[in-house]
């Protein structure tokens, strides 16, 4: 740019010393020096070639930039919007598992409280497991339970047992709406007071697992699952 | 060039520029339509990923099943290819556990060649407890039945109530410490040892079988 308007100047110096011929020009001096003109004006031959070039190098990029820039987002949005989709509406977030902590905890500490008498026992107050079991059980949850202490039951009154349980831990692993899967641990306390027996108590280690529905503001347990065993 | 040439070219390029505009306008109305529809579905994925339940409950599975692998993984162990289940063993573990490991694993490696035993595990049910995300832990609690084959005998099954504790690392989540639910805190027995896998260091007094009756 500075070199160009150098440039001008130079050449309307050199002219007006033209016009003044017979004055020896002292300025002239530095004038005829190779002018550097041409060679950092480099837009001046490729504008003369540029109407050669095929059109398309030329012209379209605008329409070109904002097409690819469409398809991009557009890509994105195909992407996004199922990935989205699968992460509200995904198993994981039907599952309300310690992502509700309030009714994680309340599904826990009902299904504890509900092991702990369902699978107590006393040869003195045996109507006491009962109520709790209709308090407590539905479907074929009745029947399970049943089965489980029918040993118990039989041996009770000869042996004037106590069965004694704890749940000692327990986690939710499924929570969706009125359903809900317990996972518990539990302790089992057994002690015969009949005269002459042995005075200690047995202990035993408990896992199994619970369904439980929500039924009339509480929770039920509908199934138990002893894994086989 | 002929003055009709001329004049070709030029209500071409009318034409060509006309429909270039057009063009333009038409990319710049989908690139509008893309950059709403992308702000759209990005905004609510970033929701979905990054805040409230939905991103809870996927590091939770995340968690539930790491933490069951590792279970599984500290359950298995054959003593015909003790360094890649040892390996594994380390590999599923991280801090005091992890160390802990590490420093038994000579010894222990000699007690299963002794045993000749092969141990299998299945998880029969898991559950997350606890989940501190910010801090990276979080706690299982998890059902397993351990079945081990010593030479000449029955395999032996047995059931196992696992408490593992799961640490954040920079390959996932690992466990971080790994022990039985003590049995009744009356009867004094079945400390929670550490990895359960072999008969040499099951705790004899959780042997019982648990099941909900009082047997």
């Amino acid at each position: 740019m500075s070199s160009t308007t150098r440039h001008l100047i130079n050449r309307q110096r050199r002219l007006a010393a033209v016009a003044t011929l017979p004055r020896p020009v002292p300025t002239e001096a530095p004038a005829p020096t190779p002018t550097p003109t041409p060679e950092p004006d480099p837009t001046r031959p490729e504008q003369s070639r540029q109407p050669r070039l095929p059109r398309w190098r030329r012209r379209p990029r605008p329409t070109a930039v904002l097409l690819v820039l469409a398809v991009l987002l557009a890509a994105f949005a195909c992407w996004a919007g199922p990935a989205a989709e699968r992460l509200r509406s995904g198993p994981a977030h039907h599952n309300a598992a310690l992502t509700d902590p309030v009714r994680t905890s309340e599904v826990k500490g009902a299904v504890t409280e509900a092991v702990n008498s369902l699978f107590s026992y006393s040869y003195a107050d045996p109507d006491r497991t009962d109520q709790a079991a209709r308090r407590l059980l539905t479907g074929g949850a009745v029947q399970q339970h049943a089965t489980l202490l029918t040993e118990v039951r039989a041996q009770a009154a000869a042996r004037k047992l106590v069965l004694t349980t704890t749940v000692t831990d327990s986690g939710v692993q499924t929570l969706d709406g009125a359903r809900a899967r317990v996972l518990v641990f539990a302790d089992q306390r057994n002690t015969s007071t009949a005269d002459g027996a042995t005075d200690a108590a047995t202990y035993a280690a408990a896992m199994f697992a619970v369904d439980a529905v929500r039924q009339g503001g509480g929770w039920r347990i509908e199934n138990i699952d002893t894994f086989g065993r | 060039m002929t003055v009709r040439e001329r004049l070709r070219s030029g209500a071409g390029a009318v034409a060509r520029s006309g429909v270039r505009a057009r063009l333009r306008s038409l990319a710049a109305g989908l690139l509008v339509l893309a950059a709403v529809a992308a702000s759209w579905t990005g905004w609510s994925w970033y929701a979905a990923a990054h805040d409230g339940p939905a991103a809870r409950a996927t590091v939770r599975d995340q968690v539930l099943a790491a933490g069951e692998q590792a279970v599984q993984n500290m359950n298995t162990l054959d003593h015909a290819d003790l360094d890649r289940g040892l390996d594994l063993w380390e590999s599923s573990t991280t801090g005091d556990l992890h160390a802990q490991l590490v420093q038994g694993r000579a010894d222990f490696e000699k007690q299963v060649a002794q045993a000749k035993t092969v141990t299998t595990a299945r998880i029969l049910a898991g559950a997350v407890t606890e989940l501190d995300e910010p801090a990276g832990r979080a706690a299982v609690l998890i059902a397993v039945r351990i079945t081990v084959q010593a030479p000449q005998a029955q395999p032996a099954a047995k059931d196992s109530r696992m408490l593992g504790e799961l640490t954040r690392t920079a390959s996932g989540w690992k466990l971080s410490a790994l022990g039985q639910a003590p049995m009744g805190s009356t009867a004094g027995s079945a400390t929670p040892t550490a990895p359960a896998a072999a008969p040499g260091t099951a705790a004899p007094g959780s042997a019982a079988t648990p099941s909900p009756t009082g047997r």
